[in-house]
């Protein structure tokens, strides 16, 4: 019997050794690739860092290095901000009002983002934002609102009010309440959300795509998007540049993935 | 462990609730007093409101607004009446490539569905059970859903683009002959759509692994006991308690398939000859590449009504049937 259930479960474990093994071809390939002698080189080795260090020289990857890098951190920042007060009135808020809420976010989660872009695009041209980072700040910051407060709130739901009571109880206000009893009870949740925003930033195209015209400008996708379109048989440069792309997630996910759940937003949606 | 927190939380795993969060509690709570709460919520959510409206609802109406007229990027154009909807749906210009692009829609958005969802489903079963280096597991199998699409576009493109790389090399050696992944139109569709549920799947895990965190494992054993085989564990037992939570996740995922642009742009930029173009990727290039705002728009905002109804009804539903 024992043995069955053991024998079972290497089984399983094979399984998804393999799966995983299959899954992960894409992501192997590009670090690889980023280590492969490109023509014209001198290295008589099958493995080089020479793409890492010509990068840095023949590319503007530090300027788009630096400019997603503020865009995220501003865009996570703000994020938080406003949607863990909102998040709280969601969470907490019991009438026909923080209904319809809780309704207009899951109609703004579902709008397709292209037909944002084009009446963004008209507007912020009058405005003086198109190519200009605070523009992409503003519009990033935007688009992860609905989810980011739904994340909140269902990080709330879990702490009791009766904190929150207490703490009313002693004379605080209910923004006292909230700041000094909630917030400080959420950094699992204000974390989650932050891992959210920052995917979203750093990993979206087509808001850059549009909004971005001169290079100085480049963030990450469209600064390798455009690098890899003059150069499209140069794959081992272009690799070297997603691999230095795809580290800062892959980074703070490894530090953070314990905080990240998406299945709090099934909860939050369900309950309300 | 105690009946109570059983039924507590299969209550839970129905109402779709993961081990993050508790769902809404109920009760009544003490009042704050009414007026001071009123302006501290009114307050807490002015900000976030702000931003929606200017963001997310703006561009909808304005996008109403430009699908009437015959207006470019810089001018607004005159009053067109319904002509850019007449061309695109009945007969005009955009019409053949309207309905090609919204049958794709169509298939792009059941596979990835469906696609992620039973992946997603079957590696959260799996590292459900007791295996070693399971954590490690979770983390690598989350990898497709972290790394940048621009990023995991131009491997996938490596890989299959031309006749020299990998996988059409493969397919030679195999005597499959010379296999296009992306040059023929069909092929083009699979390998999108696989490509769709390779990013896709790990949000699922994730939905489908937190739903099932939620449900007891007694509620296996008494299966086990009665004699239950695994697989009828599985459909009489499981599927019913995470139903709630795997109807969310199809709601959610048919949304991110509907609007997804950078999956299929990246990938094939929508082609060969248009076969995989969906009805965002030919609302972007209406607009931004043959200049045609009206059109664009038209098709934009008619994407956008649909999904609108097509998720406040799903919406409505699941509310109805979470309050049961």
């Amino acid at each position: 019997m024992q043995e069955a259930e053991l024998r079972g479960r290497w089984w399983r474990f094979l399984l998804i050794l393999i799966i995983t093994a299959v899954v992960l071809v894409p992501i192997a390939a590009i670090f690889l690739l980023s280590l492969q002698p490109s023509l014209g080189s001198t290295t008589t080795s099958q493995y080089t860092f020479e793409n890492f260090t010509n990068i840095f020289s023949q590319t503007g990857v530090l300027t788009w290095l630096n400019n997603s890098l503020l865009v995220t951190v501003v865009t996570v920042i703000v994020s938080v901000v406003v949607a863990a007060p909102a998040g709280y009135v969601l969470s907490r808020g019991r009438n026909k009002l923080v209904s319809g809420f809780s309704l207009v976010l899951f109609i703004v989660q579902s709008l397709p983002v292209v037909t944002a872009v084009i009446p963004l695009f008209i507007l912020f041209a009058q405005l003086g934002l198109v190519d200009t980072l605070l523009g992409m700040m503003i519009i990033y910051v935007g688009a992860t609102m609905s989810v980011a407060i739904w994340m909140m709130a269902a990080y709330y739901d879990s702490i009791p009010i009766a904190l929150e009571e207490a703490a009313w109880i002693d004379g605080a206000s209910v923004a006292g309440g909230f700041v000094r009893v909630v917030l400080r009870n959420s950094l699992p949740g204000i974390l989650s959300t932050a891992v959210f925003a920052f995917l979203l930033s750093w990993n979206d195209y087509l808001v850059a795509l549009v909004f971005l015209r001169s290079s100085e400008n480049y963030v990450f996708p469209v600064g390798l998007e455009t690098f890899f379109q003059q150069n499209a048989t140069a794959w081992g440069p272009v690799a070297a540049c997603a691999v230095i792309m795809m580290l800062p997630p892959i980074i703070m996910f490894a530090v953070l993935n314990k905080y990240f759940s998406v299945g709090g937003i099934g909860g939050s949606l369900a309950g309300r | 462990m105690s009946t109570t927190s059983i039924a507590d939380r299969m209550g839970r795993a129905k109402r779709g609730v993961g081990v993050s969060g508790t769902g809404r509690q109920g009760g009544r709570r003490r009042n704050k007093s009414l007026r001071a709460k009123t302006w501290t919520y009114i307050i807490f959510t002015a900000p976030a409101l702000i931003l929606l409206l200017l963001i997310n609802l703006y561009p909808v109406i304005y996008a109403a607004f430009q699908s009437l007229r015959n207006g470019t990027l810089i001018d607004g154009g005159d009053f067109v009446g319904f002509t850019n909807y007449v061309n695109t749906l009945v007969a005009g210009n955009m019409t053949p490539a309207f309905w090609q692009a919204a049958l794709f829609t169509l298939i792009f958005t059941l596979v990835g569905v469906f696609g992620s969802w039973a992946v997603g489903l079957v590696l959260a079963l799996l590292l459900r059970t007791r295996i070693p280096a399971r954590g490690l597991f979770k983390v690598l199998l989350l990898l497709p859903w972290i790394v940048p699409v621009v990023v995991s576009a131009f491997s996938w493109n490596w890989l299959v683009a031309t006749p020299q790389s990998p996988f059409p090399m493969l397919a030679q050696a195999l005597g499959l002959g010379n296999v296009l992944f992306l040059a023929d139109p069909t092929l083009a569709k699979v390998t999108v759509c696989v490509f769709k549920v390779w990013i896709s799947f790990p949000f699922m895990m994730m939905m489908m692994s937190s739903a099932l965190a939620a449900v007891d494992n007694n509620v296996y054993e008494a299966a086990k006991v009665d004699g239950a085989g695994s697989w009828q564990v599985f459909r009489e037992i499981t599927l019913p308690l995470i139903s709630r939570s795997t109807y969310i996740s199809w709601i959610l995922m048919t949304i991110f398939c509907v609007n997804d642009f950078p999956t299929i742009f990246l990938l094939t930029g929508g082609g060969p000859v248009g076969s995989t173009t969906s009805l965002v990727v030919l609302a972007y290039r209406t607009v931004f590449q043959d200049f045609q705002v009206g059109p664009g728009v038209a098709i934009a905002f008619m994407t956008t009504v649909v999904l609108i109804v097509v998720s406040v009804v799903l919406y409505r539903q699941i509310r109805k049937a979470s309050i049961e």
